[in-house]
C-alpha cells in the first residue's frame, strides 16, 4: 500500500527538476513555471505524500544546489507553501478546478513575494515585470498538470 | 477534541518556525560564505550527474543540428572564419612585435618578465541556472586541472572567476554578481578602484571614487592585477556614467562590461595566471604614475600578479589597437 504510486512520485519529481534546469530560449525563460512547487503541491493535495515541512525543505535544498541560488532560498519558499497547503488542504481539495487553480496561483504569487524579500535583502536589484509571470503560467497550467498526474496515478493503480 | 485541533495547529506553526529559521540561518551562512563552502561543494558533486544529464541530450541535439547543416552554410561559415582569422593574424603580428619590444625594455629595466599564461577553452553547459544567482556552468572540471579562483574570460573581456570545481564541470561566478569585486584600473588616467557587481548582467558599479576623479564616460576599464587573482590589463568594460551626489563622500560610476557574460557558448579559463615572481623593483606601468598615492605601495603586488600572455595584454593596452568586433 505504501509503495503504490511511489514510482510515479519520484518520476514526476525528477521530471520537475529536469524541466527546471532545461535551457530555454531567452524570451521564454522568464515564463518558466515553478515546476517543483507545482508537483509538490499536487502530491500533497491529492495523496498524503510530501505533506511534511521537512519534505519541502529537502526538495528546496536540492533545487538550491542545482540552480546555484542561495542555499535555503527555495527551501524557505517551499516550506511556506507546504505549510499553507496543510492548513487549507481539506478545503482546497473540494474546490472546482478553476477555483483550485486560483488558490494555487495565489500560493505561487505569495512564494514570489517571499523570494523577492530574500533577493531584496541580498541587494540583487529589482526584478523586471516578468518576475510575476511564473505564478500566472503555473496557475494556467495547474488543471492540465493535475489531469496528467491524476491519469498517471490511476494507470499505476490498475497495474 | 477542540484542544487537540488547537494543539495540532500550534505544532504545525512551531514546525514552520523551525524550518523557516533553519532556512534563514542557512542563507545567512551561505551569504557570509563561511562554513557552508564545503557542504555546498560536496552537495554539488552529488548533483553533478543530474546537471550532466540535462546537458547531454541538448548538446547532442546541437551537434546533430551542426552535422545536418548544409554544405553551403558550412563553407560560408568557413570562409568568414578564415577571413576573420587572417585579420586577427595581421593584428597579432604587430602585437607580437610590441610584446618583444616590451620584453626587451623590461629586460633593460631589470624588472620581471610578463609570464605567458595558458588558456583552456570551456564550453558552457546547457543548464539554466537561477537568473538571480549570476552563475554559469562550464564543462571543465578538476579533471582538466581547473581550480577555484581561476579567471574566466571571453573574446571581449573578463567574465568572472571559477567559484566551485566538480569533477567534469565547474561553476563560475560572474562579475555582475553583487558578491563579486574586481580590482580595476581606468585608462588612460590609470586610476585604480574596485568594480562591484550590480545584480544586473549589463552593469558594474564603481562606488568609491574620489569626488575629484578624472573619470569620463566612454573610458576603458581594465583589470589592475592587484589582488593577484586576475592578470593585469584584461578588458573589463567602458564607463557609462558618473554620478557625483553632493553631500556624499564618494562619486560613483556605472560600467558596461565588455564580455558577453551568459550569452557565450564558449569561454576561456586562464589556468596559469597567478605566476608569482620575486621582484626587486616597482616598475611604473603604462599609466601607473597618476594613480592614487596608496596604490604605489601595492604596485609590487600588481607586477607580481601580472603573468600575462605575450599577445593579449599588449593588445589590450594599446589604445589605438583596432580590435575586430
Amino acid at each position: 500500500m505504501i509503495r503504490e504510486g511511489y514510482r510515479g512520485l519520484v518520476a514526476s519529481l525528477i521530471l520537475a527538476y529536469l524541466l527546471t534546469l532545461m535551457p530555454l530560449p531567452a524570451w521564454l525563460d522568464p515564463a518558466r513555471p515553478y515546476w517543483v512547487a507545482l508537483v509538490m503541491m499536487y502530491w500533497h493535495l491529492e495523496t498524503d505524500r510530501l505533506r511534511h515541512l521537512g519534505h519541502a525543505f529537502a526538495l528546496g535544498l536540492l533545487l538550491d544546489v542545482l540552480t546555484g541560488s542561495l542555499l535555503g532560498q527555495h527551501a524557505l519558499g517551499l516550506v511556506i507553501i507546504n505549510f499553507l497547503i496543510a492548513r487549507f488542504r481539506s478545503r482546497i481539495r473540494f474546490f472546482p478546478a478553476w477555483q483550485q487553480a486560483l488558490v494555487i496561483g495565489a500560493l505561487l504569487f505569495n512564494d514570489r513575494i517571499v523570494q523577492l524579500w530574500v533577493i531584496g535583502l541580498l541587494d540583487r536589484g529589482w526584478p523586471s515585470w516578468s518576475w510575476w509571470l511564473p505564478p500566472l503560467i503555473g496557475m494556467l497550467l495547474w488543471p492540465w498538470l493535475f489531469l496528467v498526474l491524476d491519469m498517471m496515478r490511476q494507470h499505476q493503480r490498475k497495474q | 477534541m477542540e484542544t487537540a485541533g488547537i494543539r495540532a495547529v500550534a505544532a504545525g506553526t512551531a514546525r514552520l518556525m523551525f524550518y523557516t529559521l533553519l532556512a534563514i540561518v542557512l542563507m545567512a551562512m551561505d551569504y557570509r560564505g563561511a562554513y557552508i563552502q564545503r557542504i555546498q561543494s560536496a552537495a554539488g558533486s552529488l548533483v553533478e550527474p543530474v546537471l550532466l544529464l540535462v546537458d547531454w541530450p541538448i548538446s547532442g541535439f546541437r551537434s546533430l543540428a551542426l552535422t545536418l547543416k548544409t554544405q553551403a552554410e558550412l563553407s560560408d561559415r568557413l570562409d568568414r572564419l578564415q577571413r576573420e582569422q587572417m585579420e586577427m593574424a595581421a593584428g597579432l603580428a604587430v602585437v607580437d612585435d610590441l610584446a618583444q619590444e616590451n620584453a626587451r625594455l623590461r629586460g633593460l629595466l631589470e624588472t620581471t618578465q610578463r609570464l605567458p599564461y595558458s588558456m583552456l577553452v570551456a564550453e558552457l553547459m546547457a543548464v539554466d541556472m537561477d537568473p538571480f544567482a549570476h552563475r554559469i556552468l562550464v564543462k571543465r572540471g578538476s579533471r582538466d586541472g581547473i581550480e577555484i579562483g581561476m579567471p574566466v574570460i571571453d573574446a571581449l573581456g573578463v567574465v568572472g572567476q571559477v567559484e566551485q570545481v566538480y569533477r567534469y564541470s565547474a561553476r563560475v561566478i560572474l562579475l555582475s554578481d553583487p558578491d563579486h569585486a574586481l580590482p580595476v584600473q581606468v585608462l588612460p588616467s590609470g586610476e585604480r578602484t574596485i568594480a562591484y557587481g550590480s545584480g544586473a548582467l549589463d552593469r558594474l558599479r564603481l562606488t568609491d571614487l574620489p569626488m575629484n576623479t578624472e573619470l569620463e564616460t566612454g573610458q576603458r576599464v581594465v583589470t589592475s592585477g592587484l589582488g593577484g587573482q586576475f592578470p593585469a590589463g584584461l578588458s573589463v568594460g567602458r564607463v557609462l556614467e558618473i554620478t557625483r551626489l553632493p553631500g556624499q563622500p564618494f562619486a560613483t560610476a556605472n560600467i558596461q562590461p565588455s564580455a558577453a557574460m551568459t550569452r557565450n557558448r564558449h569561454v576561456l579559463i586562464l589556468t596559469e595566471a597567478e605566476a608569482v615572481l620575486i621582484l626587486d623593483d616597482t616598475a611604473p606601468e603604462e599609466a601607473g604614475e597618476t594613480a592614487l598615492p596608496e596604490a604605489s605601495l601595492e604596485q609590487a603586488d600588481s607586477d607580481q600578479a601580472s603573468g600575462s600572455s605575450p599577445t593579449r595584454p599588449a593588445q589590450e593596452n594599446n589604445p589605438d589597437g583596432n580590435r575586430p568586433r
